[in-house]
């Protein structure tokens, strides 16, 4: 199989069903989309199409899932369908009752985002008061329920160098999976990342560490998500495509149904509800570039590039607006 | 005799495109080692993903909890132009690793 250029449908599509939220996050990626949100009708017209598209996993997000007041609905009618469900909170509307009826409706998996160890971090960094004891709450009560959990943080100035004291937390909650996400350029984390945004030899050194601790973890399933490490020890590719899997085979779907390559690249590829998804998938002038990217800048002479692609093309899109250009974060200078 | 039986926890489905083109390179001839390196069936698997060749991919479709290990080789042979002593082998050592996995299981 060619690596870079999979015939086949995604696996995986994730799913902002609304862009509202009872935070305000200083890195949020969907906090300047005001898209509106498609009826309980048109949702169940998706996941059909999802369906007959072979799509295996659903990952829900936002904004705040939750807010939705028909996601159980929605969530079981998926599950149903042969949907593999899971969803992003930050944990705040997680009840007892809540936890129950996230478990009943089908969900396999919930994340919840933890940006911080500290209280005062966490709390200060969402705009939200009190927000990192509901995140532990819900945590508590969704393993209590049978969920399986794990933590999400997005790696940042606030964090990258106490991102340990963040597992450990999530151990003493017996977590036994943590995503440590890059920092993208998208919405909110575009207009802040002069403050959040760390430089190419910290995500370098980030990384490192971050490696050293997973090739020596058993308990914990450290998952990380950029490309970027392909250069790297210890790495390895758990996925069928080398580089981003951003349009190949994941993507994602608006609250109005508007699709594009991942989050972060806010450039359509077509509307799911009104569209051909097999056409859009298989036509996109855009995802055609995307699995067929061509060195850029120091990429050109770069002994990486076969496998890390030019890293994440959302942040090489919003820095220079270019799918091409050499990721942002990358560390790695090429020898002539 | 018990049955063997996929792991429920993995998510998987056929690559029905895949499928399609290497059994067209196989009637036109094609060299059994080619499709072999072809996956026509996706697995998802804590987090990481697998693909499965035709045989393999015939055979975890077989192990839906209904037949022994001798009745997916019975199934194999009506499928496969094979000798039977490699089909048979083949299967077995096939069955051992995904047991070995996880992936599968008797029950």
């Amino acid at each position: 199989m060619n690596k870079n250029t999979p015939a086949m449908m995604p696996l995986a599509a994730n799913w902002a069903l609304t862009v509202r939220c009872n935070f305000n996050c200083n890195h949020c990626y969907s906090r300047t989309d005001s898209s509106p949100e498609l009826a309980l009708k048109e949702i169940k017209v998706i996941v059909d199409k999802l369906v007959r598209s072979r799509v295996l996993f659903v990952n829900f997000g936002g904004g705040e899932p939750l807010l939705r007041k028909d996601l159980f609905e929605i969530a079981n009618y998926a599950k149903r369908r042969g949907l593999h469900i899971s969803m992003n909170s930050n944990g705040s509307l997680i009840t007892k009752a809540a936890a129950k009826n996230i478990k009943e409706s089908g969900f396999r998996q919930v994340g919840i985002s933890m940006d911080s160890h500290l209280s005062g971090i966490h709390d200060k960094f969402r705009n939200a008061p009190g927000s990192h004891k509901k995140a532990i709450a819900a945590i508590g009560r969704l393993k209590k329920a049978g969920i399986e959990v794990s933590v999400s943080s997005v790696i940042c100035k606030i964090n990258h160098t106490n991102f340990e004291k963040i597992i450990a937390l999530a151990k003493k909650l017996k977590v036994n999976k943590i995503n440590l996400h890059n920092y993208k350029c998208g919405g909110r984390e575009f207009a802040n990342r002069d403050n959040l945004d760390l430089s190419p030899e910290e995500w370098r050194d980030f990384y490192g560490k971050v490696l050293e601790i997973k090739s020596r973890e058993k308990e914990m399933d450290i998952s990380l998500d950029d490309p970027i490490i392909a250069s790297l020890k210890n790495t390895e590719n758990k996925s069928l495509v080398q580089g981003s899997i951003c349009g190949k085979l994941s993507f994602y779907i608006k609250s109005n149904g508007d699709m594009t390559p991942c989050g972060f690249i806010p450039t359509k590829i077509g509307n799911i509800l009104t569209d051909s998804f097999k056409e859009a998938w298989e036509s996109s002038p855009i995802l055609h570039t995307m699995r067929n990217k061509e060195p850029k800048g120091k990429c050109k002479k770069c002994k990486f590039f076969t496998s890390c692609i030019g890293g994440c093309t959302a942040r090489a899109y919003a820095i220079s607006g270019d799918f091409n250009s050499p990721d942002p974060h990358c560390w790695y200078e090429p020898k002539n | 005799m018990k049955k063997i039986k996929r792991n429920p926890e993995i998510a998987w489905r056929e690559e029905e495109e895949m499928r399609n083109k290497v059994e067209e390179i196989l009637k036109q001839g094609g060299e059994t080692e080619e499709v072999s390196k072809k996956g026509t069936v996706t697995l998802v698997y804590s987090g990481a993903m697998h693909q499965l060749n035709l045989l393999g991919g015939e055979i975890w479709k077989l192990c839906d909890g209904t037949r022994t290990e001798e009745e997916i080789g019975e199934e194999l042979l009506k499928t496969f132009d094979a000798e039977r002593d490699i089909i048979l082998k083949d299967l077995k050592e096939f069955i051992l690793d995904l047991q070995n996995k996880k992936w599968l299981f008797y029950e």
